[in-house]
């Protein structure tokens, strides 16, 4: 073909994206008898934490008895990037057999995202956070419902477990590291800070180190900061997977005993190095029930009960009545626990020695949570 | 596309290539709207056709700039690490300019995101300076010489946004957002970015074919020493071709901003430098040099395009998982597709010695594992061994014409 | 001497054999005789080269029949042939430039020790007889990337021989060889033809095929044209049936009246730190005049190339003397200053340093002169195409159009076309570098033609060449580079070949 025939073809081509500009709202009727529909989670990234959720997913999904609705829900893993989640939505967009969409988003200020779900929504779509929020400051509008874990008050429990473990070992202050996939992801920014609020101000926080996702890094963060500052006193892990990066690097360096180690979330890896004592306390979340409640949320709005709804989200129209928490949970130790209930002046969270925790996750045939 | 010596000119051959391609091309389009279970499109088109022509021209603005270095006999692997780099360039000055609009999402005035975006130009004119003076004065081969700046410039830009953030901003931050409507007016209407690139299509093609900088590009790539002795300053040739491609992907780094809304130096581009060169080699570009055209490489970056968006489209849920493994196969059989006519005819084997032996059962695994994978356990087992069998056919239809009378 | 089918050593009867657009043989019948050195005749593109690469193994024929000794045999690769005792060496050296000597000698057949390793003592002793028998003073432990080509290719021979092969195809054994060495050459392949090897030989210099060979065979277009034993026939015969038609030597004549002086060379030095010698050229002076042929005349090495290089500015920036052009001192870092000047280059090796192979014919020989092809500063075809079309008829380019792939074309027609690039840009000094090597007897003859017809219109021109009657034709004045120094200075009147030879072996 000569360049001006092909010139010509481009420039048709532009003309034609010009009319597509505008988002065609797809008339409801078309949508509705494509068949199976699908809900879709969307995770921030690949950790086990998230096969918790899918096993909740699965759960809930029978519960709902989403089959005889013509309904069904998978989930998709992200690659750690904001672009990736950006992709999926649009090409959600583009396709006619999405019903729900539930995505822990993973930055909290990217407008991107937010515009993505807002046209989605605007398409009919029914979307939702679960587990990783929009800044609600500023994006409140882009989605009626969060459903996860008040991240804030978890970071408060681990500081206060903190705390009362290293009064225990008899100190009354020092400096510490707070170790997570990335340091602007909304419910990392949360449970930083809440920990650091509660531990007070007779510690310090030396420093916030992000390893994006990245396994070894995670486990090179700890020795950097190891070197780096050679008196910490305590090492805090934010996200599933710095648990067992920190432990592992804790016992590599032969430095268990002038540390403390507090961690969230329970990889199978993680509660094995609490058996073995390499950890102190885990405050963990329910991402089990979090894939529970999102079917049981997203059938509703799908369907329009408002019964289950309200249910759920009881104080609609107060400040923080968009959001629905899953439980916490204090694991600790069975021998040398060194923190008590007691010690913790907290309400709403459960406080379980690591055998009965497990007998927990073996009744539903989980591995971690 | 290489030709066979003594045919006449390469026009002809050039031309049939892209029809071939484009062809391709619709042969994708048809294949995934049959066998996507939503037909998505046929129900809902332009939007497909959006995201398509979105990330076509995403793509295509910097695989424009990676075919002229090709064509100039170098290469670029850094056209990944110079969008991130760009991208930073552009938030960080608009941070360091408008500091509190940027916190609080608001917008930063049209003369500063002007000033960012020449910012950002500007600093790709230096990357490209920098390429040819390594590779010219210097004399490090194009491949170290990118490969360096491939993991500098990214690491550049992480520090560029954690320093800029850190004095102008109460947090350091690995990442700025940029909200400012100007760019997403750009996001939202997919005509800017495909307008851009069809003219920067054009005038690539321009230079490349009708200016004597352009012949000059050519002769370059055809033949180094050649070029010298007729009088050709190859060096200036070369800055051209790498500032060419550096500033394509400065360019294409803006448009990546505004598609994400933020500058994330860490993951932004990451490997798409790839995709690039994928892109410019599937439409006809030679890694040797001398040989390439702009409406090969559009129809290049087109294809790819269309081929990652059928595999979301057909596997649905989970496609990016497969999504490597699909443009990887198709990239080899579009390049091979050109040579198939070559192996033909110069009695060249596919599977010949015990090279070819092993690599029989070597591609029926991979096939049967990816059907597998894909579909389920009794049908990858099947096209498995279908392949094994076509192979091994192809195997003794090859050694049948060699056979000859052993010397007694 | 006639030969019983008894006594054959190759029998190749009706081979042909077919590459992608071309016939390189068609139906080619050729017996040799145990003991007998043939030599092989033809243009480039004759087929002499494919023929003999079948006949070792390189190609398999499409049709025919190949005989060893009486028997009938395939051979599926070169290692085959090897074993049937056939050995080839070809006119591109296959050597490992980055290896010993004894490593490329032994290269696919490594001698090991006891224990599986490589034993480099047996090799490097069996390669040092090896090469005594050739003459060859050379280290079995030196890099073979650093040796003369002279003695590369005696170490191709020392391959052969270690083969024991005893059937030995050479193919212009001497394109790339000095006097002494193409003498030395005569002498081994006489030691050779006492051993009983048969030898195959593939030349288009009639002396030497007229010195060494029994019978010599005539190739044209991949068909067999002649076989006759050598006292039969004279050069001139075997010419005309290489080209088709008789070629009469030409002489010429040139009017004696030459145009002022162009260039003025003083003491022109070009260091040379990595070498012993200290130079590439020492103290050289020469004057060009408008009108006239200066040709340069020496042996390999002696530094014609980077005489030439450095006027044109291609060369070390680090000369020093005077170079005058038109009496205004000039120093060129470039050659495109070269050219804005007005010196044009045609180098050697124009598929290295000459040719673009993926621009076609007008692109290749528009490519000084672009400027003048434009309008509104782009490129326009037209303009292009009536730009080159005078110099393709000017140098006589037979092509079949200006869009043609450049590498379609003969050596010879693509030689011109690089003249005709330069031509373009109007110069007034042509710097020719080995202008007719690879070039078959025909198109030689038309580019001599050209290059006077250039001289007499006003061209001032310096020629190199490997080949001294071409500088006797062709030259006005000759000079002569020994090792880097100018050794003596001729006129066309004055110049024999014993006295050319004399100053370039520095005597």
């Amino acid at each position: 073909m000569t360049a001006t025939r092909f010139f010509a073809l481009l420039g048709a081509i532009v003309v034609l994206c010009g009319c597509a500009k505008s988002d065609p709202q797809s008339a409801p009727g078309a949508a509705a008898d494509a068949g199976m529909k699908r809900f879709v989670f969307v995770t921030n990234g690949d950790d086990p934490f998230w096969d918790a959720c899918n096993a909740g997913l699965v759960e809930g999904a029978k519960r709902c008895g989403l089959e005889a609705q013509g309904l069904r829900v998978v989930m998709e893993k992200n690659n750690g990037t904001a672009q990736g989640q950006i992709e999926k939505l649009r090409q959600f967009g583009s396709q006619s057999d999405i019903a729900g969409v539930a995505i822990s988003v993973i930055q909290a200020d990217n407008v991107a995202i937010v515009e993505e779900m807002k046209s989605l929504a605007a398409k009919g779509v029914k979307v939702i956070t679960v587990d990783g929020d929009v800044n609600r400051n500023t994006f409140r509008d882009a989605r009626p419902f969060y459903i996860g874990t008040d991240n804030v008050v978890g970071g408060r429990l681990l500081g206060a477990a903190a705390k009362a473990i290293l009064a225990a070992r008899g100190k009354t202050n020092g400096s510490y590291v707070q170790f997570a996939g990335f340091t602007d992801n909304d419910n990392a920014r949360a449970r930083m800070n809440g920990f650091k609020e509660t531990l007070g101000t007779a510690y310090t926080e030396v420093d916030r180190m992000s390893d994006e996702m990245d396994l070894a890094k995670a486990r090179d963060n700890v020795r950097t900061a190891l070197v780096n500052h050679p008196d910490l006193t305590a090492l805090v892990g934010i996200w599933a997977y710095n648990a067992p990066a920190i432990a592992e690097v804790v016992q590599e360096r032969g430095v268990r005993d002038r540390l403390t180690v507090v961690t969230f979330d329970a990889q199978a890896a993680a509660i094995e190095r609490m058996a073995a004592g390499q950890i102190d306390a885990m405050v963990v979340q329910n991402p089990f029930e979090m894939g529970i409640r999102t079917v049981r949320l997203l059938t509703a709005m799908h369907t329009g009960d408002e019964a289950t709804i309200a249910e759920m989200f009881p104080h609609r129209t107060a400040p923080e009545g968009d959001l629905h928490t899953t439980g916490l949970r204090l694991i600790v130790p069975d021998t040398d626990a060194r923190v008590q209930p007691t010690d913790i002046e907290m309400q709403g969270f459960e406080y379980l020695p690591l055998t009965k925790f497990r007998a927990w996750l073996a009744s539903y045939g989980l591995s971690s949570s | 596309m290489p030709e066979p010596s003594g045919q006449p000119k390469a026009k002809v051959l050039l031309r049939s290539g892209e029809w071939a391609l484009l062809a391709a091309i619709v042969i994708a389009v048809i294949l995934t709207a049959l066998v996507d279970a939503n037909h998505s499109y046929w129900f809902r088109p332009l939007e497909s056709l959006r995201d398509i022509a979105r990330n076509t021209a995403l793509l295509g603005i910097f695989a424009l700039g990676a075919t002229v270095v090709i064509i100039a006999g170098g290469i670029d692997l850094s056209a990944g690490s110079m969008i991130a780099l760009s991208g930073t360039v552009a938030a960080a000055t608009m941070v360091a300019l408008a500091p509190a609009a940027m916190l609080g999402f608001k917008p930063v005035g049209p003369v500063i995101v002007a000033v960012a975006c020449l910012a950002s130009l500007l600093v790709g004119f230096l990357v490209g300076t920098l390429h040819a003076w390594l590779i010219t004065a210097v004399r490090l081969p194009p491949f170290i010489a990118t490969l360096a700046t491939l993991v500098g410039l990214r690491s550049f830009a992480r520090a560029l946004c954690e320093s800029t953030t850190a004095a102008f901003t109460p947090t350091k931050s690995a990442l700025i957002n940029v909200s400012d409507p100007l760019f997403k007016a750009v996001r939202d209407n997919v005509w800017i970015p495909v307008a851009v690139f069809g003219l920067l299509a054009f005038a690539t093609w321009l230079i490349l074919t009708r200016t004597v900088l352009g012949r000059h590009v050519h002769a370059l790539g055809g033949n180094e020493q050649a070029a010298r002795l007729a009088g050709i300053r190859t060096e200036n040739v070369k800055w051209f071709a790498y500032c060419f491609g550096a500033m394509t992907a400065a360019l294409a780094g803006l448009f990546y901003v505004a598609n994400e809304s933020v500058a994330a130096p860490v993951n932004q581009g990451r490997g798409h430098e790839l995709n690039a060169i994928a892109a410019a080699v599937v439409g006809g570009c030679s890694l040797t040099g001398g040989v390439g055209t702009v409406p090969g490489t559009v129809l290049g970056a087109i294809f790819l395009r269309v081929v990652i968006d059928a595999v979301s489209k057909i596997i649905k849920t989970g496609a990016d998982v497969y999504e490597g493994l699909i443009v990887g196969i198709v990239v080899v059989i579009a390049v091979t597709f050109s040579q198939v006519g070559q192996l033909a005819q110069g009695g060249r084997r596919l599977l010949p010695g015990p090279l070819g032996l092993c690599a029989i059962p070597t591609l029926a695994l991979l096939c049967g594992a990816v059907v597998a994978m894909t579909a389920n356990g009794p049908a990858g087992l099947a096209s498995g061994l279908a392949a094994l069998v076509f192979l091994a056919v192809v195997r003794a239809w090859e050694s049948r014409g060699a056979r000859a009378p052993r010397p007694s | 001497m006639t030969t019983g089918a008894g006594d054959l050593a190759i029998a190749m009867r009706g081979i042909s054999k077919r590459f992608p657009g071309v016939v390189a043989l068609a139906d080619v019948t050729l017996e040799v005789g145990r003991g007998e050195l043939r030599a092989i005749c033809g243009e480039n593109g004759a087929g002499k080269s494919t023929l003999m690469k079948i006949l070792s193994g390189v190609y398999q024929p499409d049709d025919g029949v190949l005989e060893v000794d009486g028997r009938e045999v395939a051979f599926a690769d070169t290692r085959a042939a090897e074993r049937a005792g056939i050995a080839i060496i070809h006119q591109e050296l296959a050597l490992v430039e980055d290896l010993t000597v004894a490593a490329n000698v032994f290269l696919g057949r490594e001698r090991r020790t006891a224990a599986g390793l490589i034993d480099d003592r047996t090799m490097e002793a069996e390669c040092r007889r090896l090469l005594a028998l050739l003459e060859c003073q050379v280290d079995p432990r030196a890099r073979t990337g650093g040796l003369r080509v002279g003695d590369q290719q005696l170490v191709e021979i020392a391959k052969a021989l270690s083969l024991d092969a005893r059937i030995l195809v050479m193919d212009e054994p001497t394109s790339a060889l000095t006097e002494t060495e193409s003498v030395r050459l005569e002498r081994i392949i006489a030691r050779l033809r006492e051993r009983g090897t048969t030898i195959l030989y593939i030349s288009h210099k009639m002396d030497e095929v007229f010195r060494l060979a029994d019978r010599i065979t005539v190739l044209r277009d991949g068909r067999h044209v002649r076989t006759v034993d050598r006292a039969a026939t004279t050069p001139a015969e075997v010419t005309g049936w290489m080209v088709g038609r008789e070629i009469a030597g030409h002489e010429f004549h040139r009017a004696a009246a030459r145009g002022p002086r162009l260039l003025e060379i003083r003491e022109l030095t070009l260091p040379w730190p990595a070498h012993p010698r200290g130079y590439r050229l020492a103290n050289v002076s020469l004057d060009l005049h408008a009108g006239e042929i200066l040709g340069v005349a020496g042996l390999m090495g002696a530094g014609r190339t980077e005489l030439l290089e450095t006027i044109f500015g291609a060369g070390e920036p680090t000369w020093t003397g005077s170079m005058r052009l038109r009496g205004e001192p000039v120093r060129f870092t470039h050659p495109a200053e070269a050219r804005a000047a007005g010196i044009a280059m045609v180098t050697e090796d124009r598929k290295r340093l000459g040719l673009f192979p993926d621009l076609d014919v007008a692109a290749n020989v528009s490519l000084c002169s672009l400027r003048e092809a434009t309008r509104g500063g782009l490129l326009d075809r037209r303009r292009e195409e009536a730009l080159v079309a005078g110099p393709i008829r000017d140098t006589g380019v037979k092509t079949p159009g200006p869009h043609a792939a450049i590498t379609g074309l003969s050596g010879g027609n693509q030689q011109k076309c690089i003249i005709g690039r330069w031509l373009l840009t109007k110069p007034a000094i042509l710097l020719l570098d080995d202008p007719t090597r690879g070039i078959d007897v025909g198109a030689k003859a038309e580019l001599y033609q050209l290059i006077d017809r250039l001289c007499r219109e006003g061209l001032g021109v310096i020629l190199t060449s490997s080949e001294l009657p071409e500088l006797l034709t062709l030259a006005d004045r000759i000079v002569v580079l020994a090792e880097g120094r100018l050794t003596a200075e001729f006129t066309r009147a004055e110049a024999t070949e014993q006295r050319i030879m004399h100053a370039a072996t520095g005597g």
